[in-house]
Order: structure tokens, then C-alpha cells, then sequence
């Protein structure tokens, strides 16, 4: 069999853009404004029992003993299974990427001998009532010997103690590649500039926690599991491949989600569990993770460190940029993305960015830790290498006495095509256009005046500057440009009904982007029709169209892509219809604002409704040989990976008495290509902004030296509330994809990806008069605090430097 | 004399306008008797610590976290849920300006908002940018930024809202 080395080109239609580019307003609101959305903690099953968990209090140790006697004779209970119970039917879940330097991992569905971090499932209860399953959780017996907690990823890549004895060197992920003369660039190199960033252990903390329900019937060994999951379709081929259920009996089923942002992009032991149970007794089984849970069990995100070294030559160019990743995995690989989802992820994906840079080295390790593991979070490894790319590009900025503009402006890549020293093609961009727009945003010049007088009153504001490329619209040619073989397709069906108006089936489940609405706006327009006239169905059911997940930005592309293609398909036998009951050419008709036209003929035109309606019911309308099918199948995934661009500048004040950082405004460009609807691309940008504001200055997930995890309620982990939110201004710009449907591409990760960037480079601007240049997030107001008396008691430092 | 949480009592209360009688145990939080034994699934959990305010509702007028409330406390009570906020079968005024203003995304907070913005414009028909980020932030969204929803509020009360009061449902 050949090898495929570079991926086919699927056609898209070209269309006239009349729902795409306007803020229509979403078909979802007006359900989940009123209380009628179903989210999974809706659904009540008859006959249901409920689950709840028994979970490691303690990061590692060897269990020696479990009874559970007490639990199973416990009034209302059912069931209650240990890891012994569990392994006869699943040994666990194995976690790897195929990247170089990468060592599986096996999870169990509940902890074996040992248990290996502060949150592992270790027991689980079925009985009538939440309350009741919470009850009998508490009478456990169990004895465990506590081994040393290896919580330090740098203690634990030099080896010592094994947080996980299926990692004996605690390493979980180790590789790396070099492209162009490296060597020479910083043997050769005027200047170098080099750091270590730090960013910090967080969670996504989606609204919702995660849930789970399954219904399994044995007559008919048909299996429903209900999850509010970002990837039913592999978490059905994940139940038959792992548990046997018969595939053509099982349908996962995916229900209004509140949020997902990549933690809902694994597969859980949970998932796997549920399905086991309901079997088990006969009786349908729901679990709603609590917040407590989805803070210790649901995947942690971000924590590695980045060190960057750029060798600048002597006309302050970058000739060569080398990045380590250290990245704390956590436990176990989380499936199916493993540890290489941050510091893989961090030096593969763009270690160029912006620049112009002819030559690039990476070296990445994940280290294995008794703490939960690390999965994916909006932006998987983009944030930490962005941060560390950006906030050296300030460093650099810095020391060659130029504005952040300026260095970047002096080092942006400017003729597209381009390819960067990994062979990576980025087709277009505004990557120039990016770095003036945003200069000409905060009025660079009456920002330095401003600054300047402020300080005079002591008062510290401080602008930072990101600019970002995002991949996008993941797909199997950007698995492939990036070394990997994973295959990314996903189909989209659609049928016109004898009204004129369509019904949209998709693949991915939408976790609040707003798909069923973008998605309406895609096959209005190819089928020439009002976007109100269209109902779109995400993945509610495996049983429908199929998809490769709602992750890497590839919604608006992917889905919108299949829509398109499936439309079209629609759409020629409509106009076929048209041009038989016309007497024209099909070749003539064009479908636009409801009617099926003779092109340059102004008074030759059929309503689309009345085409549909003749096809359906009238045999006079058919052409020869015609084929009466009004419904389409399509699939989609795109040749080339394709990038979207932008940059955010972040205006923040430091508070001298209490170190606090207030965030002023944002000023955020975005090109995405063609704008699908301006109210969602704007939605994502504020919401994963802040979440980058999260990130940076209020957000970590603590442990203390016992691998005790601190931070297990929302007062512990504070998410940022409104009155931190700052204004944002945003700019469009567009330069739509060659390849993708009607040039569109996808965005939701930016936000997250370059906020933090920005965020330090503002407050390592705000502290310049103090001489300190901090590289670790969060940006606490302890740190914040003593950056601002280091440097007094240190020197008093020039107040106008 | 004191009760275990176990323990079962009689309760009713008044949601929407609809009475509702029950037995349950001491320890039933009002959010479990609002979302399964009245069947009104909008009010939402996202912490049951009462810090992210997905499960507020109306208390006598007065925004509460049903998730701290323990539904033998809301016995003889009057209570509003976000299913009582639409005009007929159409969006109230400040529904239909968090829909023009993209001031929800996943929509699982969102029940929370409205409630507490209910609560603000019934006592302050006119609040400024300032009161509304002041008596809002109790609430914790993880989509929109907060901005949109603000400004929703602002449209709301510039449209001259016409929350319902509860009398009348």
C-alpha cells in the first residue's frame, strides 16, 4: 500500500456570502434562556441508579487491603466494585502518541495496588440515590502504605523516586528535532537572549463538570451511554474496542454541553465504568461528577516549563530560536492524547510564530508525577509556546533598545507563501498588518506619554504586546506536516424538504460555540436560502453523521466544509430541476435569495421552494434519468493545515499597595479568514481572552509537598469573576484560506493561546522602573508585591528609565 | 428538639405561581427539590458550594443559592425559576437582550444571571455599568467574557424591562 504523504484536495462550492459575515442571531439562545436546554444532569432514565466514587485522599501509596462489605450492605445500594472488581472486564485505558520519545501508560478504570494521585478513583457505588451512593462511599474499609509523593517534574526527570512504576525513570515523553544550521545561527550570534517560562498547573473548569449515563438492554445487547463528551464518535469506537459492546449497538449520545474547552476531549475511566455497571445490575446508571471531582479527576492542563533562546544577529534579526519543553504529565498519559499534548505540543506547533527564522531546534520531556493527569485545555502546548515566544520577543525587544513593535515589525515574516525551517507551509496572513493595526489600536505614542506622567504620580501601567498563529481546523494534513498519522474526517448530511427549507446533520457536539448556527449559515447560502430556514442537528447521536471531535479549531472548518460539500450536492440537483422547468442550462442557474435564476436573464426564476415541492411531488419537473434524492452525505477534511493570525495588547495597572494587577482594556485583531458570523468570533476571542487572564494572574491548581491537591472548591481555585473583566475593542482583519469552504478558519483556541503572552509583557512592562523581569505565571500579588520592594530596597531605582 | 438529615418532613412551597407539596429528608437542598421533585431542570449546579451561581433563584424577590438552601428552608415560601421568567411563549426583555448582545454561550450559567439581573432591575429599573458589575459578579461564566452580559443588562433596563413580579405566574 502507498504511503500518503500528502493529502487530497476536496472541493468546496463557491457561494454568494448572504447569511455568512452577519451577526445572525443563534438558533440555541432562545431554549437555553428559558431553562429548556437538556443538559446530561436533565436526563433522568427510568428505573435509573445513581454512581458516585471513592477517591484516593492521599498521591501515592500501595493499597493493602480494601473490604467493602460494609458499602454493599448499606441501605439503597446495588452494587460497589474495587479495582479488582473492575480488571477482569477492562485492565485499563492505554495512553501514548505516536511521537518520538513516548512511553505508554495503562489507567485503570479504578486504581490496582496502588493508587498514584489525590482524586484516582479507587471504589464505586451504585444505589438509588445520589445521596444514598455518597453515603455508603463513606463507609469504605481500606488500609494503604504511603510512598513518597513525587511532586517536583524536575526532581522527577533526574530520576529518584517512581511516581509510577509503569514509568520507572519517570519519563513519559523525551524527543526532539533540529531543522536548518542552528548550530551556526548561535555560534554566529551578535546577542543572545534566552529564559525559562513557567506555566502554571490550571484547569479548564468548564461550567459543567463532566456526566455520564448508560442504558444497556442485554435482549438486544444494546448499549446507549449518554456524555457530554467533545468526541462521541471515538468514544463509541473507544467502548467497543475496549468493553466488546457490538459496535452496530452502540450510540453515545451527546446532550446540550456546558463547556468543554479540551477536558471534555478525553476518554475517562468514568466513561468506560458506567457502561460496566449498567450491565452489571440490570438498571440504568447516572453520574454527575461534583466540582470537587472535576477540580481532582477531570484533566489538569498547562504546567511545564519553556526555555527559549533566540540568537539575534547583528542587525537584530533571529537567526535561530532553540526551545525545552519540561512538562509535569501528571500520573498517567491521559487518553488519547497523552503528556505530548503540552510539551510536544509547545515546541512542535509554530516554534516560529511570527518570525522570520531560518533555523529551529526542540527538545521536549514530559516527567510523571503523583498528581492528576495533564490533558488537553483550548490551545493544547500553543499557550506555553506562545507565552515563552512572545514574552522572549519583549526580552529581546529589550535588550536591543527597540518597542515591541518595532522588534516584531523588524522580524515578521512578510512574503506568503512561507515556509517555516520544519516545512511547514502557512499560505497567508496579516501577520504584518497584525503588529500595525494593533500599534495604531492603543495609540502607541500617547500610551508611552501617559505612562510616563503616571509614574511621575507612582502609579505603574504597563502595555504587553502577543502576536499569535494558530493552526487550525485540525485536520489529517496537519497531522501529517507535523510528523504524526492521525486521521481527521468528519461527514455532514443534508436534506432539503418539499418546503424549500433544510434540515443539517453534523458530526461534532458543540459545547456553546454556537455550531447549530454557524453551521444553518454555511448551507443557507450554498443552497441559496434563508438561514431561519435552516435546522441544524449537532452530534447529538453517533447514529447520524460522523466526526473526529470538536477539538483544534476545526468546527467553523471541518463541519462547515462537509455542510458545504453536502449542500452542493443538494444543491446541483435543485438546479437541475430549475433548469428543466425554466427550458435553460443547468449550467445557467444560480441559487441565491430564495430563488432558483437564469443567470443574465431577469425575469427567468423559480422559487427554491417551488423546485423542492416539484421534485417531491411532481414528476413532470424530473429531467431525464433523474434521480429524486434531495439528501447528501458528504465528507470533509482539509488538504493543507491552514492558520489563522492575530494579536492581543493588554493594558493593565499594577496596584503599588496591594500588588494586584487590574486588567484596562484589551485590543484583540483576529483573522480568521471569512467571518462566519461576527458575534461568535468575537464571543470566542472575549472568553478565551479571559481565561487567559485566568491563567496568568488568579488560576492554579496548588499542591503541597505531600501531593495533596489545595485548591478543590471554587474558593480555593479562583476563576475570574466580572468585576475583573475588562472591555475589549476588537479589529477584523481577513485573509480567507485558499482551500477551505467559502475561506474560512478556525479560531476558538486564539484567545487562551496568546493572552498570557500579552498579560506578562504588560507587567514586566508596568514593573520596568524596578528593574525585574518576572517569567512565572500566575502573576500573584505576592510576586507582583515583591518585584515592586526588591528593587526598592535593592536600588532606588530611575524613575523615568 | 433537633432532626437528623435523614429525617423526612413535609414541605411546600410556591414555584411560579404553582404550588408544590413533597416529603423529604432534612438535608434535600432546594436546587435537588427545584430540579427533581418540581421537574424544573433549568436552575443549574456548578459548584453546590455557592460560589459560581448557576443555581440561583428568587426567594421571596431576593436572589438566593438554591444549592445552600435546604428546600425544608423555603417551606410557605414564594420562588422563581428561570422557566418563569419568558412573556407567554415568547423572550422576556432581558432574555431576548442576553440573546442580541451574545451574552451566553453554553448557556449552563446563564439561568443564574438572569435570575440575579431579575432581582437588580426589579429593585433599580436604571443601574449603572457600576451597580450591575457590582450585584452581578457573584455569578461565574467561563464563556463570554462577562462584557456581553453586562451589556445585556444595560440594554435590558434601557428597553425598559418588564420582569415579570411573580404575582401573576
Amino acid at each position: 500500500m502507498k504511503k500518503l504523504d500528502k493529502h487530497q484536495h476536496m472541493n468546496t462550492p463557491v457561494v454568494a456570502a448572504r447569511s455568512v459575515g452577519t451577526r445572525v442571531l443563534r438558533s440555541e439562545d432562545p431554549r437555553l434562556l428559558t431553562g429548556r436546554g437538556q443538559f446530561i444532569a436533565d436526563i433522568d432514565l427510568p428505573r435509573q441508579l445513581h454512581v458516585a466514587f471513592v477517591r484516593s485522599p492521599v498521591a501515592h501509596a500501595r493499597i493493602t487491603n480494601i473490604d467493602l462489605s460494609a458499602i454493599r450492605d448499606a441501605d439503597g445500594v446495588a452494587l460497589a466494585w474495587s479495582g479488582k472488581d473492575v480488571a477482569a472486564f477492562c485492565e485499563g485505558l492505554v495512553g501514548e502518541m505516536a511521537v518520538e520519545g513516548c512511553v505508554p501508560t495503562t489507567m485503570p478504570l479504578l486504581a490496582g495496588d496502588e493508587v498514584l494521585y489525590v482524586g484516582e478513583p479507587v471504589a464505586v457505588v451504585v444505589a438509588e440515590s445520589r445521596y444514598a451512593a455518597e453515603d455508603a462511599c463513606e463507609l469504605i474499609d481500606w488500609d494503604f502504605e504511603e510512598l513518597p509523593a513525587v511532586i517536583n517534574m524536575d526532581a522527577a526527570a533526574a530520576g529518584g523516586p517512581v511516581a509510577n512504576p509503569q514509568l520507572p525513570d519517570n519519563i513519559g515523553l523525551n524527543g526532539g528535532a533540529s531543522f536548518g544550521d542552528v548550530s551556526a545561527a548561535f555560534d554566529q550570534a551578535a546577542q543572545i537572549v534566552e529564559g525559562r517560562f513557567y506555566t502554571c498547573r490550571v484547569s479548564a473548569a468548564p461550567m459543567e463538570t463532566r456526566g455520564v449515563i448508560a442504558d444497556y438492554e442485554w435482549a438486544s445487547k444494546t448499549l446507549r451511554l449518554w456524555s457530554n463528551t467533545q468526541m462521541p464518535h471515538y468514544l463509541k469506537y473507544m467502548l467497543t474496542a475496549y468493553l466488546g459492546f457490538p459496535e452496530q449497538s452502540v450510540e453515545v449520545i451527546t446532550p446540550d454541553t456546558g463547556g468543554g474547552f479540551g477536558m471534555k476531549a478525553h476518554v475517562y475511566p468514568e466513561e468506560m465504568l458506567l457502561p460496566l455497571l449498567a450491565r452489571e445490575v440490570g438498571r440504568p446508571v447516572k453520574w454527575i461528577e461534583d466540582r470537587r471531582e472535576n477540580l481532582v479527576a477531570g484533566a489538569h492542563a498547562h504546567e511545564q516549563y519553556v526555555d527559549i533562546a533566540y540568537a539575534l544577529d547583528a542587525d537584530g534579526k533571529i537567526a535561530g530560536v532553540r526551545t525545552h519543553a519540561l512538562g509535569d504529565g501528571g500520573a498517567y498519559h491521559m487518553p488519547p492524547w497523552s503528556m505530548a499534548v503540552e510539551p510536544w505540543c509547545a515546541v512542535v506547533m509554530t516554534p516560529t510564530g511570527i518570525y522570520d527564522v531560518p533555523a529551529a531546534e526542540y527538545t521536549y520531556k514530559a516527567a510523571a508525577t503523583n498528581k492528576t493527569p495533564v490533558g488537553a485545555y483550548r490551545g493544547v502546548g500553543y499557550m506555553a509556546g506562545t507565552f515563552a515566544r512572545e514574552c522572549l520577543a519583549d526580552d529581546a525587544a529589550r535588550a536591543l533598545g527597540m518597542s515591541p513593535f518595532e522588534f516584531r515589525r523588524h522580524n515578521v515574516v512578510r512574503e506568503f507563501p512561507w515556509t517555516n525551517p520544519q516545512g511547514i507551509v502557512y499560505q497567508e496572513g496579516s501577520w504584518r498588518q497584525t503588529i500595525d493595526a494593533l500599534e495604531e489600536m492603543v495609540d502607541y505614542t500617547a500610551f508611552l506619554r501617559r505612562q510616563a506622567e503616571l509614574r511621575e504620580q507612582g502609579r505603574y501601567i504597563g502595555l504587553g504586546l502577543s502576536c499569535f498563529v494558530e493552526s487550525s481546523g485540525e485536520s489529517s494534513a496537519t497531522s501529517l506536516e507535523h510528523g504524526l498519522a492521525d486521521v481527521y474526517h468528519d461527514t455532514a448530511t443534508v436534506r432539503l424538504n418539499p418546503n424549500g427549507t433544510a434540515n443539517v446533520t453534523i458530526g461534532l457536539s458543540a459545547q456553546g460555540q454556537g455550531l447549530a448556527t454557524t453551521m444553518a449559515q454555511m448551507a443557507a447560502d450554498t443552497l441559496g436560502i434563508k438561514v431561519e430556514d435552516v435546522s441544524v442537528q449537532t452530534a447529538r447521536s453517533t447514529d447520524h453523521a460522523y466526526g473526529s471531535g470538536t477539538i483544534g479549531s476545526r468546527g467553523a472548518v471541518v463541519a462547515g466544509g462537509a455542510v458545504a460539500r453536502a449542500a452542493d450536492v443538494v444543491r446541483e440537483k435543485v438546479r437541475q430541476v430549475a433548469a428543466h422547468m425554466l427550458e435553460a442550462s443547468t449550467d445557467d442557474i444560480e441559487l441565491v435569495d430564495g430563488l432558483a435564476s437564469v443567470r443574465g436573464v431577469s425575469d427567468a426564476s423559480v422559487s427554491i421552494a417551488d423546485v423542492a415541492t416539484a421534485i417531491y411531488f411532481d414528476l413532470d419537473s424530473w429531467p431525464e434519468d433523474f434521480e429524486p434524492s434531495l439528501e447528501a452525505t458528504q465528507a470533509y477534511d482539509p488538504s493543507q493545515a491552514m492558520f489563522s493570525n492575530g494579536g492581543h495588547a493588554i493594558l493593565v495597572e499594577l496596584d503599588a499597595e496591594t500588588g494586584f494587577v487590574r486588567f484596562e482594556k484589551i485590543y484583540s485583531v483576529e483573522d480568521c479568514g471569512t467571518v462566519i458570523n461576527p458575534n461568535i468570533v468575537e464571543g470566542q476571542i472575549r472568553g478565551g481572552v479571559l481565561q487567559g487572564i485566568g491563567a496568568s494572574v488568579f488560576e492554579e491548581l496548588a499542591y503541597d509537598e505531600s501531593g495533596q491537591i489545595l485548591t478543590t472548591t471554587f474558593l480555593d481555585y479562583g476563576l475570574p469573576t466580572m468585576d475583573v473583566a475588562p472591555p475589549f475593542e476588537i479589529h477584523h482583519l481577513e485573509t480567507p484560506s485558499s482551500h477551505s469552504a467559502s475561506g474560512v478558519k478556525g479560531m476558538g483556541e486564539s484567545g487562551l493561546i496568546a493572552a498570557p503572552a500579552a498579560v506578562l509583557n504588560a507587567v514586566n512592562d508596568a514593573l520596568s522602573p524596578f528593574g525585574v523581569v518576572l517569567r512565572e505565571l500566575p502573576l500573584t500579588p505576592e510576586k507582583v508585591l515583591d518585584a515592586m520592594s526588591f528593587a526598592k530596597t535593592a536600588s532606588r531605582p530611575d524613575e523615568g528609565q | 428538639m433537633s432532626t437528623t438529615p435523614e429525617e423526612r418532613l413535609d414541605v411546600s412551597m410556591t414555584i411560579n405561581g404553582r404550588r408544590y407539596r413533597s416529603t423529604v429528608e432534612a438535608r434535600r437542598t432546594l436546587a435537588d427539590f427545584i430540579r427533581e421533585d418540581a421537574q424544573l431542570p433549568g436552575t443549574k449546579l456548578g459548584c453546590e458550594h455557592g460560589v459560581c451561581g448557576a443555581c440561583t433563584v428568587l426567594l421571596d424577590d431576593l436572589p438566593a443559592r438554591s444549592c445552600l438552601t435546604l428546600a425544608v428552608q423555603a417551606e410557605g415560601r414564594q420562588i422563581r425559576t428561570v422557566e418563569g421568567l419568558a412573556d407567554g411563549q415568547e423572550l422576556n426583555t432581558l432574555q431576548r437582550a442576553f440573546r442580541e448582545q451574545h451574552g451566553l454561550q453554553c448557556g449552563f450559567c446563564t439561568a443564574g444571571f438572569l435570575m440575579t439581573a431579575t432581582a437588580l432591575l426589579e429593585e433599580n429599573a436604571t443601574p449603572t455599568r457600576e451597580d450591575i458589575v457590582e450585584t452581578v459578579s457573584g455569578s461565574l461564566c467561563r464563556c463570554t467574557g462577562y462584557q456581553t452580559i453586562v451589556s445585556a443588562i444595560e440594554q435590558a433596563a434601557a428597553e425598559g424591562q418588564n420582569v415579570t413580579n411573580g404575582d401573576d405566574q
